[in-house]
């Protein structure tokens, strides 16, 4: 019952970490031109977007891809200026992938009639001293490396929870960032969504080869954020640890039961064996025994893990304290197990193959079992 | 006529060096087809090793073993698996009837293990539950019958694969008076009407009585083989 709903309960939660993380801003994929994640210039664009968005219309389990432009610079209002991450980004198709424009708490996102706005991650609007209206100057490096100038206007103000995001991140169409950067019809990056995670990841191989045939890579979720992928792998030590501990404890528990019940009849062995039987016979039976004990109270806890994890399914699970934490990395505050076969059948299958593998030790003691000691047993 | 068992300088060594125990010393023993043969003689003379030798249940030191023209010695476990499935009848002291299986089919399992047919099987058990006089108790279990009731299937169960010999080892030990009576009655009939040969381990004077045949033992050593005229 505990494997079902532990492995049902952990995965889901990692599905849901990378999900939401990736959701804020980077979507479960991107393209790039080589070497742009390592070294972000501004002239190190896909040339041609249209075509490759284009392409991706054609990909089964992407259901929206947009493109993005990354520019860096200073956003000034009097006397105060702060460095930040301006995402040029295209309203209609954004939101459809990154959440970022759904946590606008003050005003409203960027829409596709929207020129000359920003949208303001709410430290920084603090930082600035700027509420909804206010005029910002942008001062930036654009593509061909001359000073890049604009003044926004604040149309919305975003809260992340996640405090990087919020202190040093805005948002301005992409229209006008082309403009202002004077990128040429350049994008830095076309990042892709689905709907779910697993139907992009399933979709690489293609994203791949439409990248290979564009000139340009596809990064995966797990290279957009090997962080994500480090934190899942150092958590899913433990819990593996855990796990198998867990299917250790079980399999000990459950042989030394049948291992006891199987000496407590060894007087009874003893008897079949005197009127014929050989011990093969007897052997094959107690393993049969073991292996039907084990599938039994598998089963059965397979239908409590199910019931327990349908259960938390419903209500969801949260852990007293540590929502405010979650909800920093991005995440939702409480955590929905998923079934899937795997995790349904994946504990309990480990205890029965190892019983049936372990099931030796009784099946050789029966072998080596002599009649009239059995019996005096 | 042949006898259907035969033991040859048959001696049984348990332990080594000063412990040794000399259970069997250098038994010639035959039993004819058709006997009711009783071993007497107290306890530690060796009774219940004899018969474990000549049941392929144990092995012996030295000496030779044939049961129905089968020398014991040599075979494979396998092979005196098979033999006591064929050749030997059992009846323990203590029933040894399976629990969680009717008088019925306790008597069935030995012929499912010699691969009967279900309607064979069945046929065969009704009849031999019916010569050991339970008729109408075939479906109940060994926990809700009386001991003399059980040892009556256990007999049932010695007899229904037809065996060329029906070892019993104290059959009446844990029965009282009235049952051991019936018990050595019906060992008596299934002799005089089947000619099943009985080597029966015992102290039980009513048994005793009954036998053709008394080989007494001691320090295991057959001490004297009388032919009675039970």
């Amino acid at each position: 019952m505990l494997l079902v709903f532990m492995l049902s309960l952990q995965l889901a939660s990692y599905d849901t970490m990378k999900s939401s993380m990736l959701r804020i801003a980077d979507g479960f994929g991107q393209f790039q031109i080589e070497g742009y994640k390592e070294d972000p210039e501004m002239d190190k664009v896909i040339a041609d977007p249209a075509a490759l968005l284009a392409d991706l219309e054609r990909v089964p389990g992407i259901t929206v891809a947009t493109a993005r432009g990354t520019g860096f610079g200073l956003l000034a209002s009097g006397e105060r200026s702060f460095a930040v991450a301006i995402l040029g980004i295209d309203p209609a198709r954004e939101p459809d992938v990154s959440t970022l424009s759904g946590l606008v708490e003050q005003g409203r996102g960027l829409t596709p009639e929207d020129d000359d706005a920003i949208v303001l991650g709410d430290g920084l609007a603090r930082n600035l001293r700027l509420g909804l209206g206010d005029h910002v100057a942008l001062l930036g490096s654009g593509r061909d490396g001359s000073v890049a100038v604009d003044v926004l206007e604040v149309v919305g103000i975003f809260k992340s929870k996640v405090p990087e995001l919020d202190r040093a991140f805005a948002q301005m169409p992409l229209a006008r960032f082309s403009e202002t950067f004077l990128m040429a019809g350049g994008v830095h990056a076309i990042a892709v969504s689905g709907e779910d995670l697993p139907d992009v990841v399933r979709a690489e191989p293609e994203l791949r080869a439409v990248a290979a045939r564009h000139g340009v890579v596809y990064l995966s979720w797990a290279e957009l954020r090997p962080d994500v992928e480090e934190a899942i792998a150092a958590d899913m030590i433990t819990a593996v640890l855990i796990y198998v501990t867990l299917v250790v404890v079980v399999v000990f528990i459950t042989l030394n039961t049948l291992y006891m019940s199987v000496l407590e009849r060894t007087r009874e062995f003893g008897v079949l064996l005197a009127i014929g039987m050989k011990r093969r016979w007897i052997g094959r039976m107690v393993w049969m025994e073991m292996i039907f004990l084990s599938l039994f109270g598998n089963g059965l806890g397979i239908l409590l893990g199910m019931a327990l994890t349908y259960w938390v399914q419903q209500v969801g699970i949260g852990i007293e304290g540590l929502s405010e934490i979650y909800e920093s990395w991005g995440m939702p505050a409480r955590f929905y197990p998923a079934m899937t076969p795997f995790r349904v059948l994946f504990g309990p299958s480990a205890i029965v193959l190892s019983i049936a593998v372990l099931g030796i030790v009784p099946y050789r003691r029966v072998l080596g079992l002599e009649p009239v000691k059995a019996m005096a047993s | 006529m042949d006898p259907i068992v035969t033991c040859r300088g048959l001696s049984k060594t348990f332990g080594k060096g000063e412990l040794a125990v000399h259970a069997l010393r250098d038994i010639d023993l035959d039993i004819m087809p058709g006997e009711i043969a009783t071993l007497a003689g107290p306890s530690g003379s060796g009774k219940t090793t004899l018969l474990n030798m000549i049941g392929a249940l144990d092995e012996p030191t030295s000496g030779e073993v044939t049961v129905d023209g089968q020398p014991l010695g040599g075979l494979s476990r396998s092979q005196l698996s098979d033999l006591r499935l064929s050749k030997i009848g059992f009846v323990f002291q203590s029933y040894n009837l399976i629990p969680v299986l009717s008088a019925r089919e306790n008597i069935e399992f030995v012929l499912q293990l010699q691969g009967v047919s279900a309607a064979e099987r069945h046929d065969r058990a009704m009849e031999a539950i019916k010569e050991v006089g339970l008729s109408g108790l075939e479906d109940r279990r060994p926990g809700k019958m009386s001991g003399g009731q059980q040892q009556r299937v256990a007999v049932a169960r010695a007899l229904v694969s037809r065996p060329a010999v029906v070892l019993a080892d104290e059959p009446t030990a844990n029965l009282d008076s009235k049952n051991a009576l019936a018990l050595v009655e019906l060992m008596r009939s299934l002799n005089r009407e089947h000619g099943t040969t009985f080597l029966i381990g015992t102290h039980d004077v009513r048994v005793l009585e009954q036998s053709m045949r008394h080989i007494e033992m001691l320090d295991g050593r057959i001490d004297r083989d009388a032919r009675g005229s039970a």
